[in-house]
């Protein structure tokens, strides 16, 4: 018994470590990335050249910052709300580190309830992580489609699109892993919330077993 | 331990501290806690007995009872229990 919780807490703890990391360092590529695209926006120097005639384009390039802009301040949000996490779960993952094989119960349990109590701080900060996370990588998204179109044009017929040179295809693809990491992390996210949130409940449940216990009921 | 925790979660960690005996001080600095909320705690475990207040060189110390034993297995295998349950994905 003591063993499996340890092992499923050891496991969890790892993994709620590593989205945290990875997090981080996406927060960070996030708003280098956005600086990027608002300096180059701002200097004039687009990664191609405005193709003339095409007046399209132009006001996807006119978008470009703006977005981009919105990228840079998810990325502070983003890394901000992943370092309060990251923080605490750091302190209990070598907690448990220390204590090694031989964890004791009373010890188990202590990181138990630390973890628990870190959850409950960070509610809040958990929510809006998950909802900074999604909507920094819809943005990513239609930054990285946006960046790589050369030619847009919509008619009632349709639309046809042309996608740049081969040069821009690396930068397209880290926007878009950028894109892809940031939904990831919202579904990992969102994941450990329903569970804890679920641990939560349970312990609101047999909470009366312990009050029981306590004699509180009896007051 | 700091953080946001429940009255049972600051119960359990007053009674395991106090497996060996403590002072009061060293009890509210290891769980957190003010001196006025900290002697309630104490008061009511005390009174409960599941805490006894002895005196070591003129000062006064708490230590777990028999009692207490129960309340804090009941508690682990509650929270323990918590990991029956755990997220539907490996990284």
């Amino acid at each position: 018994m003591h063993e499996q919780t340890l092992s499923r807490f050891r496991t969890e703890i790892r993994h709620f470590f590593l989205v945290s990391l990875l997090n981080l360092v996406f927060a960070a590529i996030a708003i280098a990335t956005g600086v990027q695209y608002i300096v180059t926006a701002i200097m004039g120097q687009t990664l191609d050249p405005v193709v003339p005639g095409f007046p399209v384009i132009s006001g996807i390039r006119i978008l470009t910052p703006i977005i981009a802009m919105c990228c840079f301040g998810l990325g502070i949000g983003w890394i901000i709300a992943t370092v309060r996490i990251y923080e605490g779960i750091v302190i209990i993952k070598d907690d448990l580190r220390k204590g090694g094989e031989a964890i004791t119960d009373d010890r188990l349990t202590c990181l138990i309830v630390r973890m628990l109590a870190h959850y409950r701080d960070n509610r809040r900060t958990v929510g809006t992580m998950i909802l900074v996370c999604t909507l920094g990588g819809a943005c990513f998204f239609v930054l990285g489609i946006a960046n790589s179109l050369k030619v847009l044009s919509v008619s009632s017929g349709g639309f046809a699109f042309t996608l740049d040179n081969l040069l821009l295809i690396p930068a397209m693809l880290l926007t878009l892993g950028i894109s892809l990491a940031s939904l990831l992390s919202s579904y990992y996210f969102s994941k450990f919330a329903q569970v804890w949130e679920q641990r939560l409940r349970e312990i609101g449940e047999s909470e009366c077993a312990l009050k029981q216990k306590l004699g509180l009921d009896e007051q | 331990m700091s953080g946001r925790r429940t009255i049972y979660e600051i119960y359990w960690e007053i009674l395991v501290y106090c497996k060996s005996p403590r002072s009061f001080t060293a009890i509210i600095n290891r769980c957190d806690l003010n001196s006025k909320t900290g002697q309630e705690y104490l008061n009511f475990l005390t009174m409960k007995k599941y805490l006894s207040a002895v005196a070591e060189e003129g000062k006064t110390r708490y230590v777990s009872t028999k009692e207490a034993g129960e309340y804090i297995a009941l508690f682990s295998s509650m929270y323990q229990n918590l990991f029956d349950n755990q997220p539907g994905f490996r990284l």
